[in-house]
């Protein structure tokens, strides 16, 4: 029998076999003949788009907000393993502000786990982290797969920072050896940047740390002058922080400058993550 | 969900999401919007079990992010196929699980008999769905409604007539003939509409 020149039959055997329910060995033989028929070949591809859009039918419910996030964490991990892969040579020769920033993307691949790990032991353990932090970066090959583990544990993690309500975004900026130097994190009630020294850097009585927000387009924006404490405060509102993917601290004259960019070197820079 | 995507609007979307820059994350933010709703609902066909349904969504996702630029080249309308990933992500998903335990099909179960007990027809926007969708939906409307269900769960799940029936406790015999049933009514209101 000559299954072409049976077209009811025919369209039976592909349907079934685009819905899954033609198996064994029918379904093998009508394989065969469908690789040595453009006639049956057709009968299958189109049954198989006919019956793909029963996905299109299904009732519609919503996803909990989580899910979003953790594809954004996901999406934005991905984009700085690419980002981090740009050679370090290439970031040092370039000049300018994009070679500034681009060094301080880079660095901030590390820092964005670090982040999460520093953001919900809530500065409790802080000291802590930081250290372990800069033993990890002592050995630079261990140090994607150091990233790898972290990573499975930011869903865990996010959760956790979710219970805190008042943090709404926390950044750990690290210096170019991905040691943890400043903890910032975004308070939404008070609208305020909380900044937190965790290393032991002090800058000499003449100079300034200046802390910089680093948008996905345009140059650095100031954000303020850091005092020599250990914690302060700098006013802000959502809207500057939520628009800044990375933030970075430069090294600028006494006071800080006044208008531009950064003139001085960049000490630490680090992702910028949302909690909730 | 305000306002339903178009065909057109989704295409857009998967072409500025190819190239996975910061524009792409964007983009993607917005194929979420626009299609979450959808194709969890898909997912959770698939798995009956929200929390797998939003680990079977979150990968399918990131797998429309690694493979938007391949759309350029497929012929089946967006939502069709950012559907056919999410079956297939759940589908994976349920054989590992599936392997891990052997309860899982007394959740199906309830789910199925909830299913097969109700008499109402699934709700769909026809502004929402692709035209081959809609002429599906015609089709598939036209058939009793236990028809309709076993069809669907077929390919949904990816069952085969054995499992339908000990899934849900129907002969296997009365599996057989509502399949062949459906999809003969099926072929022959397919060929008048498409």
């Amino acid at each position: 029998m000559k299954l072409t020149n049976h077209p009811a039959l025919l369209e039976q055997l592909a349907a079934s076999h685009a819905l899954g329910t033609l198996r064994g060995g029918a379904r093998r033989r009508f394989e065969t003949l469908a690789r040595d028929s453009v006639t049956i070949r057709t009968q299958a591809l189109l049954w198989q788009e006919r019956l793909a859009s029963l996905t299109e039918l299904q009732p519609s419910e919503a996803p909990s907000a989580n899910v979003w996030k953790r594809i954004a964490n996901a999406v934005e991990n991905e984009r700085q393993k690419t980002r981090a892969a740009i050679p370090q040579s290439k970031v040092s020769a370039a000049r300018g502000v994009s070679a500034w920033w681009r060094g301080a993307a880079a660095a901030g691949a590390l820092a964005t786990v670090a982040g999460l790990v520093v953001g919900v032991q809530q500065h409790r353990q802080l000291g802590e982290q930081a250290s372990q932090l800069a033993q990890t970066s002592r050995q630079n090959a261990e140090l994607a797969q150091a990233r790898e583990a972290l990573a499975q544990q930011n869903t865990e993690l996010l959760a956790q920072l979710k219970a805190q309500p008042d943090i709404a975004y926390v950044a750990v900026l690290a210096d170019g050896k991905f040691n943890a130097s400043m903890l910032v994190t975004f308070d939404a009630r008070q609208q305020a940047l909380v900044l937190k020294r965790v290393g032991a850097y002090q800058e000499a009585a003449d100079k300034s740390l200046q802390l910089w927000a680093l948008p996905e387009s345009g140059g650095p924006t100031s954000l303020g002058v850091l005092d020599g404490q250990a914690q302060m405060r700098l006013v802000a509102n959502d809207q500057q922080v939520r628009a800044t993917p990375a933030l970075a601290i430069s090294l600028e004259p006494k006071g800080g400058v006044r208008e531009g960019g950064p003139t001085g070197p960049v000490l630490f820079s680090g992702r910028v993550l949302t909690t909730r | 969900m305000a306002l339903e995507p178009t065909d057109t609007q989704l295409t857009a979307l998967l072409i500025r999401i190819a190239p996975r820059d910061a524009d792409a994350a964007l983009a993607l933010r917005e194929l979420y919007d626009l299609t979450a709703k959808r194709l969890y609902g898909v997912a959770l066909r698939v798995l009956s079990n929200r929390e797998w349904a939003e680990d079977a969504l979150q990968d399918a996702y990131l797998n429309i992010w690694r493979i938007a630029g391949d759309y350029r080249s497929v012929l089946s309308p967006p939502m069709a196929w950012m559907g056919v990933i999410v079956r297939s992500r759940s589908l994976d998903f349920l054989r590992r699980r599936n392997s891990e335990r052997v309860d899982t099909a007394l959740e199906l179960d309830d789910f199925m008999s909830d299913t097969l007990a109700s008499n109402a027809t699934d709700p769909i926007d026809a502004a929402q769905a692709s035209q081959q969708a809609t002429a599906l939906h015609q089709c598939l409307s036209r058939l009793e409604n236990k028809q309709r269900e076993v069809v669907s769960l077929a390919y949904m799940r990816d069952l085969s007539h054995n499992e339908l029936a000990a899934q849900l406790k129907l002969p296997l015999g009365t599996v057989k003939t509502w399949i062949r049933r459906g999809l003969e009514q099926l072929r022959q209101c397919m060929a008048r509409v498409v």
